[in-house]
């Protein structure tokens, strides 16, 4: 055969819609995620880590083969779309054939069919008529959908001499057609179709899809979030902080993280919603997730107890540098946090900035005379304030640091085509499956020694021992109905042994 | 008459022999239990506690494991009906655990590791009777009690407080995801059982399960090895006994201690298993049928061994404190601390023991199990069960991801290998649906399959990091 150029496409097809390049790359793409699970990747591992992991010169490796980010690298990515390729073509090449299956059923039967199905029985009949309404009667109790075939044409060309009897006579040979779920068999094109689906939605995800990290404290606004991969992006929209907040378990570990989220556009607050963890903000196709509650580490106000000399105690909160009237010549000021002190030569230094031992220091101020107490409150020694005179004390009640919420924020324009694809697929594999394509023909045929019997013939596209169950049954059915309305008694049955599972019995 | 009287006679005595295990079983039965009464009783804590009703069911599931072996060693059929009963008894009593958490916490169990493995050895229990009943394959138990014996063992030692949801695990998603997880591992668990069986039905030779055996076994000791041999001792990870976990060195960083000396005998133990494998190769090589009886005979050694190493790291790792190569001073540990550790070389003994019942009694075997056809279907159909349940698992997982993390699809271990073992689920089916791949591979492949589900469920947990650091 001679060469020529229109052959290579050709051969491309062939060598992508064949099943074992297939189940080939199907092998590379698992050994290809392997890898990536067991070398560590770039956009989850800190650099440092890599660098005490891996030499310089393995990392180096690593990195020019794509090893340190599989999943992103253009190989993975390739790897990827010639599945998606192989996929479509060989369904491209096989769906024809089953459209037509599936478009065209084959509803009569010829000689040649009847002799080749595994599933047969011939039952002595007096006519054609009464067996064949005996048969429907059977099929319709047994819960089998009954099509009555009325045909003209002769199927029966065989040349056989029963079958040229009914052709010279010229008669409509009616027969019965009995199938369910001729569906199934377009299942595995709608699980393949599937996949399909979620690999688009995965790419729109992977090119016009973002994700990335905001961090709002109580009252703030922004509209910029820190992308995952780097830079950072302006939303169309801002998001409002109005409060947020970290509940507890009695052990001390977090039970529920909220915020309360408004979203602001044109400086209005056209939504708002409390979020927690699994129950994300949603507004024109962007998400913002709960996923942290930190302090920010700066001290928004001391909560302390005032108690004048035999007097009454009130509760405060002092902010920092911000005097409180305590009467109308006293003023009582928050100057100075430290949040983890230690004392070195009777002086107060700062050890860390982890509010593990704060110190604040109080001044009192009468704005009459100007004098000036200063007092010094350690709260992990002692709740009251040690220090100058003054005739108010003050105990400590508790530090309100400020904090902020984390956010996560996603815009997922492709998720939509991926949930749609899981349940199709979920679909098709329950058709796939659990929906069996049975098919059972009844005529009425003369047999090898001339006598009239209703030939019941049947089968199935899997699980064919529970359709042999399912056969006898219903040519069990079909007995009893015969056996009712004939007076012939009936010859030997062709008994087939039961196949159970404990053996042939 | 002679004749007769002598028939009688064996018969006789081939029923007291038959009795004598099944005595044996009920009062060991018998025994513990009442012991644990004792227990309860003098403890004072309720008689039906979480921890209780679950050494039952361990107790019933020894014990139909103890007769399904027993069948193994002595071939009395009888053996295999009591030890499906006391499978029925053990799987009540783990129900009554499981209700019993249940309403404790008021959650099903699925927040951790322990709650993992409590459900698991639940629903392979339940399948165990599923295939006994529906499908007829009567000494599926053989297997999977072991397993559920294994799994109940290591419970004993994991942390078993009732913790209170971390904020990402309080959805209902959870309990649809882990369920499905469950039902899917539960269904490959059996279908690599059902595998394993038509391998025998199917007349693979039992110098073949010998070289596979050894292969397993030889394997977890040349890992435990490779991953823990320091300078002759074995190094394990530190226990905090206060806060029941591990301790840590910095963020993510475990801290180990070595065990002197134990390395030592993990060596050996490799050897010895490395033996038979050997033998097989050297008898293939020169073709001569002896070397297999002494390949039989090193397994048998092999057992022993292999049950005094675990005897010498139960007693050395347990409750004692070592030095650690990172840090000064001696750091305590507990047989908690190794899960791992003792699950591998609980596999490798019970490993060694299905061999030997395979190699004493293979033709009362094959002739308790279907034929080899029928178990061939019937690992397709499991197979076909497990599909569906695998992919809605990881599409109800991709779907709470988003919910709680913001993405359906980061490539974390968990959810690659989970894919992984989709693809290849899915490559047995087109290779038997569309190739026609029937018998030996289609079962080298389901066995394969169950081997990545493993590594997905157990390995991925604790070998590699990510997200799915719950469970």
């Amino acid at each position: 055969m001679a060469f020529s150029v229109l052959s290579i496409p050709k051969r491309i097809h062939k060598t992508f819609s064949n099943l074992r390049t297939g189940v080939v790359l199907l092998i590379l793409t698992g050994i290809a995620s392997a890898l990536g699970t067991f070398i560590l990747q770039r956009p989850a591992t800190d650099p440092d880590k890599l660098a005490r992991v891996y030499s310089p010169a393995t990392l180096q490796w690593l990195d020019r083969l794509g090893l340190t980010d599989v999943f992103h690298t253009w190989w993975f990515l390739t790897l990827l779309g010639l599945v998606s390729l192989s996929i479509v073509l060989v369904s491209i090449d096989r769906f024809p054939n089953a459209w037509r299956f599936y478009a065209r059923p084959y509803r009569k039967t010829d000689s040649h069919f009847r002799s080749a199905l595994p599933n047969k029985v011939e039952l002595p009949i007096n006519n054609a008529e009464d067996g064949l309404n005996a048969a429907e009667r059977g099929l319709k109790k047994s819960g089998w959908p009954v099509e009555r075939i009325a045909d003209a044409h002769n199927v029966t060309n065989s040349g056989s001499p029963a079958d040229a009897a009914f052709a010279s006579a010229g008669a409509v040979e009616p027969s019965l057609y009995s199938e369910r779920h001729r569906f199934s068999v377009m299942a595995v094109y709608i699980v393949h179709a599937s996949l399909l689906l979620i690999f688009a939605g995965g790419i729109i995800d992977g090119l016009f899809g973002y994700s990335g990290f905001m961090a709002l404290q109580n009252g703030q606004t922004s509209n910029t979030i820190e992308l995952r991969k780097g830079g950072t992006r302006q939303l169309p929209f801002a998001v409002k902080c109005n409060g947020a907040g970290q509940e507890n378990y009695a052990d001390g570990s977090p039970k529920r993280w909220w915020s309360r989220l408004a979203v602001v556009e044109n400086g209005q607050q056209i939504k708002a919603k409390e979020i927690v963890v699994n129950d994300p903000l949603i507004h024109n196709g962007l998400r913002f997730y709960q996923a942290s509650f930190g302090s920010t580490g700066k001290l928004e106000g001391l909560k302390v107890a005032v108690t004048q000399e035999a007097g009454s105690t009130a509760e405060l909160t002092l902010a920092m540098n911000e005097p409180v009237q305590l009467d109308p010549k006293t003023t009582v000021t928050l100057a100075e946090y430290i949040p983890d002190f230690f004392i070195r030569d009777n002086q107060i230094f700062k050890k860390s900035d982890d509010p593990v031992n704060p110190a604040f220091r109080l001044q009192v101020k009468n704005t009459v005379t100007g004098e000036d107490a200063k007092l010094w409150m350690f709260p992990a020694y002692n709740p009251a304030a040690q220090g100058e005179y003054t005739k108010y004390k003050f105990d400590f009640r508790g530090m309100q640091m400020g904090y902020f919420t984390g956010l996560e924020v996603s815009h997922e324009p492709g998720q939509w085509l991926v949930w749609a694809g899981c349940l199709l697929m979920g679909a098709g594999l329950f058709v796939a499956f659990y929906l069996v394509h049975m098919r059972v023909w009844i005529t009425a045929v003369t047999d090898a020694r001339g006598n009239l019997v209703l030939w019941i013939g049947g089968q199935s596209n899997k699980n064919r021992d529970r359709f042999e169950q399912k056969f006898n049954e219903l040519v069990d059915s079909i007995r009893s109905e015969l056996e009712g309305a004939s007076a012939i008694p009936f010859s030997a049955k062709r008994e087939k042994p039961e196949l159970t599972l404990a053996g042939v019995k | 008459m002679a004749t007769r009287a002598r028939v009688v006679q064996m018969e006789q005595r081939a029923a007291t022999g038959g009795n004598a295990l099944l005595v044996l079983v009920g009062l060991s039965i018998t025994f513990l239990l009442i012991v644990a009464l004792l227990g309860a009783a003098k403890s004072g804590g309720s008689l039906f506690s979480e921890s209780n009703l679950l050494y039952v069911a361990l107790i019933f599931y020894a014990g139909a494991g103890a007769l399904y072996m027993g069948f193994g060693v002595t071939g009395t059929a009888r053996y295999v009906k009591f030890a499906s009963t006391a499978t029925v008894i053990g799987l009540a009593a783990n129900t009554l655990a499981v209700a019993h958490r249940w309403y404790q916490s008021g959650r099903p169990p699925f927040a951790s590791i322990y709650e993992m493995l409590l459900s698991f050895v639940w629903t392979v229990a339940l399948l165990t009777l599923v295939a006994e009943k529906k499908f007829g394959v009567k000494i599926i138990g053989s297997i999977t009690m072991p397993l559920a014996v294994v799994c109940v063992i290591l419970m004993q030692l994991l942390p078993s407080e009732v913790r209170p949801l971390v904020p990402a695990l309080q959805s209902t998603w959870l309990h649809v995801h882990v369920t499905l997880a469950m039902l899917a591992y539960a269904a490959c668990a059996v279908s690599f059982a059902l595998a394993m069986m038509f391998l025998i039905q199917d007349g693979l030779k039992t110098e073949t399960f010998l070289a596979w055996t050894s292969a397993t076994v030889s394997a977890i000791y040349v890992a435990i090895v490779a991953t823990r041999f320091d300078k002759g001792g074995l190094s394990v990870t530190a226990w905090d006994a206060s806060t029941k976990s591990d301790l840590f060195l910095g963020r993510g960083m475990r801290l180990f201690v070595t065990i002197p000396d134990l390395g030592w005998l993990f060596v050996i133990a490799a050897l010895a298993g490395l033996a038979p494998l050997a033998l097989y190769f050297a008898g293939h090589w020169k073709k001569d049928e002896s070397f297999l009886g002494i390949a039989n005979r090193a397994i048998f050694i092999g057992i022993l061994l292999q049950i005094v190493v675990l005897a010498a790291f139960a007693l050395r790792a347990h409750d004692a404190s070592y030095p650690s190569p990172d840090q000064d001073g001696l750091f305590p540990t507990s047989l908690a601390a190794s899960p791992f550790l003792l699950g591998g070389m609980v596999t490798g003994i019970f490993a060694s023991l299905l061999y030997l019942m395979l190699l004493w009694r293979r033709e009362d075997l094959q002739g308790m199990l279907p034929s080899a056809d029928t178990l061939d279907r019937v690992t397709y159909k499991t197979i076909s069960i497990a599909f569906p349940l695998l992919t809605g698992m990881i599409a109800t997982g991709a779907y709470w991801a988003n919910r709680t993390w913001g993405s359906y699809w980061s490539w974390d271990p968990k959810e690659t290998w989970a894919a992984i073992t989709w693809l290849v689920y899915a490559g047995y089916l087109h290779m038997r649906i569309t190739r026609g791949w029937r018998g030996r591979r289609a079962a080298y492949f389901a066995i394969l399959g169950f081997g990545i589900v493993i590594f997905t469920f157990l390995g991925v947990t604790y070998l590699l990091p990510g997200l799915h650091a719950y469970a």
